[in-house]
């Protein structure tokens, strides 16, 4: 009998089942895309430690010959065992297993056959993480699954917030049917059941779409996040698209539990009602307490009045919508703005404060740049104006009393300085002096620029200090660090070693400046009390074994010449490229190209979140159309009576018009002030003028968003009223079976 | 003086085949001040005479006048507006609208074009009927007897030509049903106003001035009491 009920009731009332079947469907389509995509993090991720760091779930490192491999081999679930790096008792042996799950009980065992220690056992807890495979050594937090599950939860437990209205709604609307099935003896587990039944038979497809959807969807994502950001940021390796049955089923299981869920909370409510409560239920806009709308009273007259009075009546049923609708307009608008912040704060501080700074910038891994030898090679390359080859190196240096400045004694000295950056010493407060090592002819060059006398025995130090009380890194105020020594003949600077200041080295100081020379680097951003010291690559050999402390990698710093192209760059940084790697390994980035992919990135970021916020706009605009097109069933009565008591048809027309205009104008009227406060937040923080932001402001896509949203809460009414007046007066004034 | 002129109205459902005919020439007439009750049989056709005469329907044929209106003249925003200042409408299920309180339900005419009440006359109903302590009220929270007095009093402040109440005591008890006929016996009196009542209850059909039986669409007898 339900069978027969529920199947004729889907067939005969299809428009009432349109906005479950969008819940649905956008509920599948969230959640797959978000299960794809992580899956494809997870593969990505997966890749990345397998290319970085090996495949391997364990190593043993002692003493192997080629029967030890074989013997490693026979063990049970090891897959591959191999010899990779090392000789004679240093030798690792790699062990690879078919069953990951035993790679904490297993390696132990084997290691013990090889009397190997258990201190010379490692393991690959980055990969086996992967495969949430834990060890209590392994200390290090692996947040990916528990993010993943707690972002899975978030997602389902908002969307089941969002959508069990739409199920409540359409529910809902028979409530006096399913009264008259409890009076004459549906128990609440059949209406329970037939309301569930039901609403499976209208999600099904709209799950199985959705999340065919979300599978093409995380596919794009990837896609996206290849093209956006494959080519240029270096050492990424191409995502290639993957997926899983288990995934499939995990999203199926995850999206068929929230909709699940989302019909049961109003089908739990519904059935629980008590037959004559059911029955008397008319579904018509009731309020329960008296509720003026004064606004609209005085703004649209009696209209505006019964319009605000039937939106507040309809507050439950337009709940998702109204919630959706807010949400998705605010997150969009916010989102716009943040970007826009971001790209204005990015060119301002970062392309247009480096410009001039750099064209090519190569960085050469894991090598020293005292023995580096092609730099001139570099700059007679066709295309090259200047090329300087920098390494920096970490030392520190003690700053006296007496030899600060008059301006920093005034501001308090080391008085704002944390104890992280800055100790006090003998005599003084040890602080960090990072040494920037120049190739000696780009030295040389910054001497003359600075008007000092060129000698590769000496080093110039920065001499400057932010103002530190004025936070605004945008606009910083420097002044000079120290006292520059009268006779800068006899200057000099004690570099001390880092993590043992004891040994130290004197170096001549051949000027003090505030001047630096053109490298893509920032000075004291972090630590504000730093002492950068530019010194010739000629005078670090000579003290690099009192220092040491070279970052890992050296970089080269090539300008490629005024109103250069970004074809010209292209063929200059292959060139440049194609020199270096037969001898080192480098990773060169390229001006322009970094620009336009940064305008990329934030544009993919700006699409990917403005696709969930059409998503979340999508769930309101559906709800806001099953409401009005259930309005010939919902609102007849109520259309009758104002038409009883004389109100003309362009009248309620009015009043529909301001319901629609509320509906579609509240999420404005609330997000604009808080747009505002967010936009002055992160003016604020960003130490960005309004008027910078105000020549930017995403104005296009806001209002193309804004009026997409009216025109369908507008297109959705409009079909709501011209389905309403076509209603006959005298039939529905005749129809008491809705009393 | 005449207030309600109805000459060969004739009302026909469906077409051809499946032809009804509602109501079968009717000519009425009805003079200010009087309380007329239509009385019959259920489907002889009452409602559909109420309906046409409160302008929620139109004749197949024949004309209605009421105050000097015709009203098959009327487009739909006319009549709308003529049904607001012309004639009061009262239902057996009290039509109030669930959103405004009494007060503003009682209103409502007034309000729609945009006039004020004069408050001599709606304290003067609102009294009359009883209601002076509920109009803050919504209509959920009023009794049936309660929502049938705010309905009266809505369909009165406009003073209308003709007040037109289809079963007003139908969905109520019998006290509240009798309260509901003097009510509107003395308000008829009081306000010199035009009642057409349509009841099958021949207790209510009794306390007219006028009672009129229809049967099969046409009006069988037409008697005045004293």
């Amino acid at each position: 009998m339900w069978k027969a009920y529920s199947s004729d009731y889907i067939k005969n009332n299809r428009s009432s089942g349109v906005s479950v079947m969008i819940a649905a469907f956008v509920s599948a389509v969230l959640l797959s895309l978000l299960c794809g995509s992580f899956y494809n993090m997870w593969k990505y991720e997966v890749e990345r430690i397998e290319l970085e760091e090996g495949g391997w779930q364990s190593r043993l490192t002692g003493a192997f010959d080629r029967q030890d491999i074989e013997t490693a081999r026979n063990f049970a679930n090891i897959r591959e065992a191999a010899i990779r790096d090392g000789e004679g008792a240093e030798t690792v042996m790699e062990l690879y297993f078919d069953d990951y799950r035993a790679v904490f009980s297993d390696t132990p065992r084997i290691a013990d056959q090889f009397g190997v220690m258990p201190e010379q056992i490692n393991y690959n807890y980055a990969l086996l993480a992967m495969y949430m495979i834990r060890s209590p050594q392994d200390t290090a937090p692996r947040l990916l699954f528990p993010m993943f599950v707690a972002i899975l939860l978030l997602a389902s437990v908002s969307l089941i917030l969002i959508i069990h209205n739409s199920f409540a709604v359409s529910m809902n609307a028979r409530m006096h049917q399913f009264g008259i099935f409890a009076s004459i003896g549906a128990t609440p587990k059949q209406i329970r059941a037939c309301l569930l039944q039901e609403a499976a038979v209208l999600c099904a497809a709209p799950i199985l779409v959705g999340n065919l959807l979300g599978i093409a969807g995380s596919m794009g994502v990837i896609r996206l996040s290849n093209i956006l950001l494959g080519n240029d940021i270096p050492g990424r390796h191409e995502a290639a698209f993957g997926y899983h049955p288990l995934v499939l089923a995990l999203t199926l299981c995850a999206t068929a539990l929230t909709v699940w869920i989302s019909a049961w909370l109003p089908a739990r409510k519904l059935s629980r009602l008590m037959p004559l409560e059911a029955i008397r239920s008319t579904g018509e806009l009731q309020l329960k307490r008296r509720n003026n709308s004064r606004v609209l009273a005085r703004l649209f007259g009696v209209e505006g009045e019964l319009a605000g009075n039937a939106l507040k009546a309809q507050k439950k049923a337009l709940r998702t919508a109204t919630l959706s609708l807010i949400f998705s307009f605010m997150a969009f608008t916010v989102m716009q703005c943040f970007f826009a912040t971001v790209q204005i704060s990015t060119r301002e501080t970062y392309f247009e404060r480096y410009q001039d700074a750099w064209d090519i910038m190569v960085t050469v891994r894991g090598a020293e740049m005292d023995g580096f030898e092609m730099a001139g090679a570099i700059r007679e390359l066709n295309g090259v104006e200047s090329a300087i080859v920098y390494q920096k190196a970490l030392a520190k240096t003690i700053v006296t009393e007496g030899e600060m400045s008059g301006e920093m004694k005034a501001l308090g000295g080391f008085t704002h300085a944390s104890d992280q950056y800055v100790t006090e010493a003998d005599g003084g407060w040890l602080v960090n002096a990072p040494v920037i090592i120049l190739d000696d002819n780009s030295f040389m060059a910054y001497c003359e620029q600075i008007g000092a006398i060129p000698q590769p025995d000496g080093a110039v130090v920065l001499n400057r200090i932010r103002d530190v009380t004025n936070p605004d890194f945008r606009h910083p105020e420097y002044m000079p660090y120290i006292h520059a020594q009268d006779s800068e003949e006899n200057a000099a600077s004690v570099l001390r070693r880092q993590g043992d200041t004891e040994t130290a080295a004197r170096i001549p100081v051949l000027a003090y400046t505030d001047k630096v020379p053109v490298l893509r680097e920032e000075y004291a951003t972090l630590d504000y009390y730093e002492l950068v010291h530019f010194i010739p690559v000629s005078l670090w050999r000579e003290i690099k074994g009192q220092i040491g402390g070279t970052e890992p990698d050296f970089h080269i710093c090539v300008l490629g010449g005024e109103h250069v192209t970004l074809e010209e760059l292209d063929a200059l940084q292959s060139r440049i490229d194609q020199l270096l790697r037969q001898t080192y390994g480098t990773e060169s980035e390229n001006r322009i190209r970094e620009y336009e992919t940064n305008g990329r990135q934030i544009q993919g970021m700006r699409v990917i979140f403005g696709g969930f916020c059409v998503l979340l706009a999508v769930i309101g605009i559906g709800d806001v159309f099953t409401n009005t097109v259930g309005f010939v069933r919902q609102r007849k009565r109520e259309f009758a009576r104002y038409m009883s008591v004389g109100m003309t048809p362009g009248e309620i027309r009015k009043m529909f018009c301001v319901e629609a205009l509320v509906l579609a104008g509240r999420p404005v009227l609330i997000t604009l002030p808080l747009a505002v406060v967010a936009v002055g937040f992160m003016l604020k923080m960003s130490y960005l003028g309004a008027e910078e932001f105000f020549a930017e402001t995403p104005l296009a896509p806001i209002l193309f968003f804004m009026l997409a949203i009216w025109s369908s809460v507008a297109l959705a009414y409009r079909l709501g009223w011209r389905s309403l007046r076509r209603i006959s007066l005298t039939e529905v004034l005749r129809d008491d079976t809705m009393l | 003086m005449e207030i309600l002129k109805c000459e060969g109205v004739r009302k026909v459902y469906g077409e051809r085949s499946k032809q009804v005919v509602a109501l079968d020439g009717i000519d009425l007439s009805v003079g200010k001040g009087e309380f007329v009750a239509i009385v019959g049989a259920s489907g002889s056709g009452k409602s559909t005479l109420l309906h046409i005469l409160g302008s929620v329907d139109k004749p197949t044929e024949g004309k209605v006048l009421i105050d000097g209106t015709e009203l098959s003249r009327l487009n739909q925003t006319q009549a709308a507006i003529f049904r607001r200042r012309k004639v009061g409408l009262v239902y057996q299920f009290y039509n109030l609208i669930p959103t405004l309180t009494a007060r503003k339900n009682i209103l409502m005419p007034l309000a729609l074009d945009k006039k004020k009440p004069n408050q001599e006359f709606f304290e003067q109903i609102v009294n009359s009927l009883g209601i002076a302590d509920r109009l803050e009220a919504m209509p959920g929270q009023l009794s049936g007897g309660q929502q049938q007095r705010v309905a009266i009093a809505r369909s009165l402040i406009y003073r209308p030509a003709l007040l037109l109440a289809d079963e007003p005591t139908g969905n109520l008890d019998q006290r509240n049903s009798k309260e509901i006929i003097d009510m509107l016996k003395l308000l008829g009196r009081s306000l010199e106003q035009t009642i057409l009542l349509i009841t099958h209850d021949e207790k209510v059909a009794m306390e007219a001035q006028r009672v009129i039986t229809v049967e099969d669409g046409r009006i069988i007898s037409d008697e005045r009491r004293r």
